[in-house]
This record gives C-alpha cells, structure tokens and sequence, in this order.
C-alpha cells in the first residue's frame, strides 16, 4: 500500500469528521492535489502524455477553480457550519472506517488478485464515502465536498483499472464537474439569500 | 451529413449566443424563432437523410434510425417550445415575474439545454454521450431554478444532486464497461458504440452485468423510473411552463435513450433475459408508484409530472418485453407521449398565469372562462391517459398488445389495471378544472397566438397521429425496432 493511498483514505476518513465548512475545503484541496499526484504517478510509470495533460487538469481544475469558488462562497457563509448532520462525526468516521473495509471486500470478490487492489480499493472507498457525505450532510457546501470526493474516487477508478479514459471523454468530465460546481456554488449562494441559512434541511416544502 | 450534424449543433448555440447580445425583447423574440426554426428543419433534414441511408458514421458523430426517432422528439419539442416560449415569458414580463436580463438569460440557457440534448443523439460513443448526459442536468438546473424563489431553488437543488450522483453511478458502469473493453480489443476504438456491439458476444459477462446495473441505474434516476424519481415532479412542477415540457417530453426520453444503446451492447454479452427483467421490473414500479400520487394531488404541474414517471415506466416495460412489436411500440410511445405531454404542461401553463395558482382545488370553471382552452385541456387529458381516437392510445395499446402476445398476460392485465386507476385519477381533476363556476376576481386576458399555435400544432399531432401512421415514421420506427431488438 502506497503512501498516496494512505493519504488519499486519511482525506476521506477526516472528512467525516469535519464541521467547519472552510477545513472541510482545505481538505479537499488537499485530496485533488493527491489525486494531481496519483495522476503524475500513472503517468511516469507508463511513460503516457495524455496523463500528463490530465494531471495538467485536474490541477487547474480540482485544485484550482474548484477550491477558489468553493473558498469564496464560504466567505460569504461565514457563520454556516455542519451543526446538525444527521450522523455525528463519531459514528459517521466509524461508517467511513467500515466502507473502507468494504471496498477491500467488494474488490476482493469481484476482482481476486487484481495487481492495483489497494488503488483500487481506495477509489471505491472515495465514492461510497462522498456518498455518505452527500447522505449525512446538511450543509449545501459539504454535499457539494462530497460530489466531489466522489467523482474524485470515479476518477481515480478509471486511472486504476483502465490508465484514464480516452482524452476527450476525460476532457468532458472535467468541464462537467467544473460546470457541476459553478451551477451549485451559484445556488447555494441564491440559498443563502432566500433561506438565509444553506442548511438544506429548509428544504423541506415540495412533497407529494 | 456531417454539415448537417454540425449545423445542428452550432445553430442552438449560434441563437443562444445573438440572444444574449441582443436586448430588446422583441429581438430577441424574432432571433429564437428564427433560429429555433433553423435548428428543427436542420433536425428534419437529417432525419430524412437518415430514411435514405439508415447509418451514418463519421469518427465522435454516429446516428441510425433509432437517433432518428429522438431526433424527431427534439426537433418537433425544441420548436413548440420556443413558439410557446414567446408568449408565456411575454407574459411573465407583463405580470413583473421576470425583468428583461432575465429574459435574455432563460433564451440562453434554453439553447444551451436543446444543444446539449442533441449532442446526446448525435455521438456515437458512450463516454460522449455520458458527458453529454451530465451537460443536459446542468443546462436545465439553472432553467428550473429560473424564478430563484424558495420553491424553485428547493426544486433545483435537488434535481442537481440526485441527478448527479446517479450520473456518477452511471460514469462507474461506463468505466467498468470500458475496463471489460480493453480487455478483449486493447481499447483501440475506446466505448465507440458501435465496436462495442460488435465484440460484445466476447465480453466478460459477469463484469458487464455489473457495469449495466450501475448503468441502469444512473440512467434510470434521469429518466425518472422509479424509485429514483424523487427529483422529477419537483424539478417539472417549478421549472418554467415551456422547460417543462421539455423535460418531460425530451429529457427523458434523451435518458431512455441512453439506456437503450448501453443495452444493445449488454444484452449482446449476457443475454437478454437478465436486461429484461431489469427493465420490466422497474418499468412496472414506476407505473406502480405513480397511481397514489395521481388519485390524491393538489398541484396541476406535479398530477402531469406523475403521469410522466408512469410513461416512462411503460416506455421502459416496452422496451424490457423485447419483443419487435413492444419495442416499435415504446418507441412510438415516446413520440406520442413527448408531443402530448408537453402539448398538456404548456396549457398547464397558460392555465397557471391565469388562475396566478397551481393548485387545483383553486381552477375552477376553465370551460366558462375560455371554452377554447378548456377543450384543449380535456382532449390533451384524454389523450394522455390513453383513450381512442388519439395517438397515444395506439401506442399504449400496441404495448399491452404486445405484453399480451409474448406470454406475460400478467403484466399486460396488471398493466391495464394500473392505467385505469391513473385515468380515474386525470380524468377526476381534469374534469374539476373544467367545470363548475369560474372565480369571481379573474381577469382573463386573450392567449398570444405564438402560444395558440404551438398549443394547437401539438394537439393537432396527437389526434392525427390517432388516424394515421405517415409511411415514413412506420419504416423509422421499424428499423430502429431492428436495432434495439438485433442488437
């Protein structure tokens, strides 16, 4: 198990366990410049230039545009914190340890011997951890952490099991995922102004 | 063809583009119908292109007949949509709901959801089209966040979110499909649809049922079946009348449509068996799920929304049945169902400016206040629930039909059964809305004929379409048949 790894599942256990909304996108950052990072890996160890374009991307896009827009709306959401998820850091790191597990588990049985088990693994803990987070959370912001934990984890996937995705499909992600944020950001800023609050449990009203 | 692919693609933005220079509301009228009308004759050319030579393949960009058919929802949707567009936002400028750089934003962002939505029918390779997919949820989340009041921003949050995730769910399964690809041919023609059907009898089995789950289900949050169709009736109910429409008609039939090709691929690897029953099984829950919601409602917008969610469900047990004739028959469905239902959410719509409510218990008397109207209304509502003589009715009948003929009476009986409770349900509040005594303070103010028009072009389509199938839309529908059935 390499240190990538480690360091990629110790952003995700943490962020579980976070409240502050402007830690919680520090971490973040931190997580997309691992992701930079596996990215350079993949690509000196097969000697690819479209993985160096794509660890190029990710930089700009996930540890770049992404944290810049999430840092400036949490600016403005100076005293929103996660006060009220609806499971409490102990129990929701404890759930992110077993989905941890899991995944081991799940790649275990599906994928016996496979060379980039712990890679592996580790991606598929990112997704089923940003869900948890999506689940959990009622921050608008730290839903928004855990689409992006998520795809964070889809993308590390693709990286482990097929060396990325052909280039322009990977390029259409990125902008995607890019779009995806400033349409969030956008509403949960309007969030804030309408609701004053972007705790999303406000959202309550359409049913039936 | 390749000109007229691309044009396709540049028109939609190239309007969206002069209308956001543009400022004054009249122009930008003119430059959305204009390019509106280009974009749906361009559509049209390449659909009559596609009768002549069937395929066309030009490295990203591949359509067959099957594209045809949704090519065909886009076109006809995009255009009424705009005509409709013209006079509803007119009026909503009158009444001070919207200001002029609003207007400006929501003819942008239009163009920008009927691109996207054409990108998903002319790429021939499942990554595209998961990415063009995702851009379709984007486009549309700012539409139905349009009015940005508490319902609306409530609506589109949880549109973006579900929908998101699912469509991350859905880029797994194309992962793993992809991994299973280069397994067998080294990923030289990376998820291009149509090597992936060509090698999909050597494909790892096991692996491509996993990838078709997630597939399934990312997809299938998109096109609303249900139990992941909890963003619909709000995302459809807030959403600006004519965007509704669109939704409703094309956005999910754009969904299906993405679980259809995935599924010729799939079911050439592991059988058809285990995609059908897949598919029959959340086609029925969907039909299933939307009875309650539509016998007990108090909002005009949700009761249409609902019954979308039930013809997708039947749309997706067309397709799960497999047979030739119930897959001709979902794919009809689907043009018939988009025509109807956005012809319905567009009178929803006007029915809304004039009442200024969505709840039904406060629409009363619509005959009295405009019989015109009124009449649309009940025949759009008959239509939609299946009753002859109409368009829909042969399409659902050719479905039951076909239940019936491949040996599952059970699903066709149970079918039956369900859809009766749902034309109770329509039939009961349509018929409240239409009767009874008008409220005293309305004042009714004459429809703009662009809104007439697009109303009674597409209720015009749904009673002819009941008379007579144009030979050219038979032969369309039946090659597409060919290639969901052959795979």
């Amino acid at each position: 198990m390499n240190l990538l790894t480690v360091l990629l599942l110790f952003t995700a256990m943490v962020l579980s366990r976070v409240s502050n909304l402007r830690t919680a996108v520090k971490i973040l950052l931190f997580q997309s410049i691992m992701v930079t990072a596996a990215c350079l890996q993949a690509g000196w160890n097969t000697g690819e230039a479209h993985m160096y374009i794509a660890a190029v991307l990710t930089v700009l896009i996930k540890a770049g545009l992404i944290p810049f827009a999430l840092f400036r709306v949490v600016k403005i959401l100076r005293r929103e914190r996660e006060s009220n998820p609806i499971l409490g850091p102990n129990i929701s790191f404890v759930a992110s340890a077993i989905l941890i597990v899991l995944s081991y588990w799940l790649i275990d049985r599906q994928l016996p011997g496979v060379v980039s088990r712990d890679a592996l693994a580790a991606s598929v803990s990112l997704v089923l951890i940003g869900l948890l987070l999506i689940m959990t959370r009622r921050q608008a912001v730290m839903q928004i952490i855990g689409l992006i934990t998520m795809e964070n984890g889809l993308y590390l996937l693709g990286l482990s099991v097929t060396m990325g995705l052909p280039l322009v499909i990977e390029l259409g992600i990125f902008l995607d995922v890019l779009v995806a944020v400033v349409v969030l950001v956008i509403l949960t800023y309007r969030l804030k102004l309408s609701f004053m609050t972007t705790d999303t449990s406000v959202l309550k009203k359409l049913k039936g | 063809m390749r000109e007229l692919i691309i044009l396709a693609l540049f028109l939609p933005l190239l309007t969206g583009t002069v209308t956001m220079l543009a400022a004054k509301p009249q122009a930008i009228k003119i430059i959305n119908l204009t390019g509106s009308f280009l974009t749906s004759l361009t559509l049209v050319a390449i659909i009559h292109q596609l009768t002549l030579h069937e395929v066309f393949s030009a490295g990203i960009l591949y359509v067959d007949t099957l594209s045809a058919v949704l090519l065909l929802v886009v076109a006809v949707l995009s255009f009424t949509a705009v005509l409709f567009s013209t006079s509803y936002m007119e009026r909503d400028l009158a009444d001070g709901h919207i200001s002029e750089p609003m207007l400006a934003r929501y003819y942008g962002l239009l163009n920008l959801f009927i691109f996207t939505m054409i990108c998903v029918l002319v790429v021939g390779n499942l990554g595209l089209m998961w990415v063009a997919i995702e851009a379709t949820t984007l486009a549309s989340a700012l539409l139905v966040a349009f009015y940005f009041n508490r319902s609306a921003l409530e609506a589109a949050w949880k549109y973006v979110m579900v929908c998101t995730v699912g469509i991350c769910l859905a880029l797994l399964g194309t992962i793993i499909l992809y991994y299973t690809q280069l397994n067998v041919d080294g990923g030289t023609q990376a998820l291009d649809w149509l090597s992936l059907r060509q090698i999909s009898s050597s494909l790892d089995p096991s692996m491509v049922k996993l990838a078709f789950v997630f597939i399934f289900i990312g997809y299938g949050t998109k096109a609303g079946l249900a139990p992941m169709h909890t963003w619909l009736p709000d995302a459809h109910s807030q959403a600006p009348s004519p965007v509704s429409g669109l939704l409703s008609g094309a956005l999910l039939s754009c969904a299906i449509y993405a679980i259809v090709r995935n599924m010729i691929v799939v079911q050439g690897a592991v059988g058809s068996q285990f995609v059908h029953t897949l598919l029959i099984v959340f086609g029925m829950a969907s039909i299933l799920i939307a009875v309650p919601f539509i016998l007990v409602q108090h909002d005009v917008k949700r009761l249409l929304a609902y019954s979308s969610v039930e013809h997708i469900g039947l749309i997706t047990l067309g397709f799960g049945l497999g047979s030739p004739l119930a897959v001709y028959g979902a794919l009809l469905h689907i043009v018939n169902h988009a025509v109807g239902k956005s012809a319905l959410f567009y009178l929803a719509g006007i029915i809304t400016q004039e009442y200024q409510t969505k709840n039904i218990v406060r629409i009363r008397g619509l005959m009295k206040v405009s019989p015109l109207l009124g009449t649309m209304f009940m025949i759009a509502v008959l239509a939609i629930t299946g009753s002859p003589p109409f368009a829909i009715f042969v399409s659902k009948f050719t479905l039951i039909w076909a239940a019936f003929l491949g040996g599952s009476p059970l699903l066709g009986g149970g079918t039956l059964l369900l859809l009766s409770g749902i034309f109770a349900g329509m039939m009961y509040y349509c018929l409240r809305m239409c009767f009874g005594s008008a409220p005293k303070k309305l004042n009714f103010q004459p429809v703009g004929t662009a809104a007439m028009a697009a109303m009674a072009a597409s209720i015009a389509m749904v009673i002819a379409g009941g008379m007579v199938l144009p030979a050219w839309l038979h032969t369309i529908l039946t090659q597409a048949a060919t290639i969901v059935v052959g795979g």
